[in-house]
């Protein structure tokens, strides 16, 4: 959870710059213990916070990841490297057709999980089909695993590997109760290094409720970012 | 109040914090209205079959996975110290795998040790007697033979909450019989 104090009211090494010496000022003024404990008491009291969404970078591989946190819905969406998504899904029976194919259509790894309590009951649900993929020459919907298999030519995905697809991408519909959360992947249907913008949809005790990410960037076709 | 006091304070606020954090962190949905279990018949990865109505009259932690799920991963020791502890309660864990073979599961179990059966559900036909949507998700079910909770995503499945919840629902049993 991240959490965002006033910056004035963060402690300041310019402050009181002159009597430093004289009168040493506490590490951490009144005025902030006092913010931090109602921000602490209000955490204690299950206040819901507003959207926050926070953009980072992993150090390692350099996959960058979106995460929202809102009411009692948390989404985390993180690159994934056509090649790591090729090697997934060839490793599992695909032809390099329909692996590539794959691949190249903006997969994101997506964690979806309800934050709430079992004293909230509370219950969040995401359909992806009402999830909009938003650019300048346009918008679309997700790419949706159950078209997406229908579209292959009999006989051209085994079985094996037609079960892999259908449990390693996100639900399309599904339903959150406190403390559940679920992985998967999710295909926003662009080409390798495209950015948009994604009207994410979901609903919270039954109150429909829509929040944009802007400039989500699908991964580039390379083997690591820089 | 002097600084040492107010940084006490923020330390006894950000412990209370963490505290409620953690604790709220393990928890069960359950689900009312008593709807039987789908009965399936299974093997093991060595070979055993497993009918679910067999087990009729003990508690069962019905868990379905994949070795390529992280969250399914990151379970499985969590999962492995519990049967530890409740296998001789009387309370049994079968962990249904989703479409691979012994060997891919023989491999993963190297790293990820587990002394719970592991069922393969070559075909995807167990699973689909169940409303499950993804991996993880895990069915508790009562000795009546009821699905009794639901955890969708992984859960720390030695956390105290959850083992007194396996615990009641077996002792239940043993009350009634």
């Amino acid at each position: 959870m991240h959490i965002n104090l006033p910056a004035a009211n963060l402690p300041s090494p310019r402050r009181h710059p002159g009597n430093r010496m004289l009168h040493p000022q506490p590490a951490v003024s009144l005025m902030t213990i006092r913010n931090l404990c109602v921000l602490l008491l209000l955490l204690l009291a299950g206040t819901p916070l507003a959207a926050e969404i926070a953009r980072s970078a992993d150090e390692e591989t350099g996959l960058r990841k979106w995460h929202l946190a809102e009411g009692k819905l948390e989404v985390e969406l993180v690159q994934r490297l056509p090649d790591q998504t090729r090697g997934f899904f060839m490793a599992r029976g695909f032809s390099p057709a329909i692996a590539d194919e794959i691949a190249v259509s903006c997969i994101f790894q997506t964690i979806i999980r309800n934050t709430g309590t079992q004293a909230d009951a509370v219950a969040v649900s995401v359909d992806l089909a009402q999830w909009r993929v938003i650019r300048a020459d346009g918008e679309q919907g997700v790419r949706l695993k159950e078209p997406w298999m229908a579209s292959w030519p009999e006989n051209s995905v085994g079985e094996a590997s037609r079960l892999a697809f259908q449990w390693a991408l996100f639900p399309t519909q599904q339903e959150f109760l406190a403390d559940d959360y679920n992985w998967g992947m999710t295909a926003f249907g662009l080409p390798p290094g495209a950015v948009f913008d994604l009207d994410l949809v979901w609903q919270e005790d039954g109150t429909m409720h829509t929040t944009r990410i802007a400039a989500l960037e699908c991964a580039p076709d390379v083997e690591r970012l820089q | 109040m002097s600084a040492v006091t107010l940084r006490q304070l923020l330390c006894g606020l950000l412990l209370l914090v963490a505290g409620y954090s953690a604790q709220a962190g393990e928890s069960l949905t359950p689900l009312p209205g008593g709807k039987p279990a789908p009965d399936f018949e299974l093997v093991d990865t060595d070979g055993k079959l497993h009918r679910l109505s067999d087990y009729r009259g003990k508690t069962v932690i019905l868990n379905f996975w994949a070795t390529w799920c992280p969250p399914c991963r990151e379970e499985i020791p969590s999962m492995n110290r519990a049967w530890r502890q409740l296998a001789k309660e009387d309370v049994v864990m079968l962990a249904v795998n989703m479409g691979e073979d012994e060997d891919t599961i023989f491999v993963f179990t190297a790293d990820y040790p587990a002394e719970f059966p592991l069922l393969l559900d070559r075909d995807g036909s167990v699973i689909a007697q169940w409303p499950v949507k993804g991996l993880p998700t895990t069915y508790i079910i009562a000795p009546d033979g009821s699905i009794a909770y639901r955890a969708i995503g992984g859960r720390n499945w030695d956390d105290s909450d959850i083992m007194d919840i396996l615990r009641a629902l077996q002792k239940q049993r043993q009350g009634a019989g």
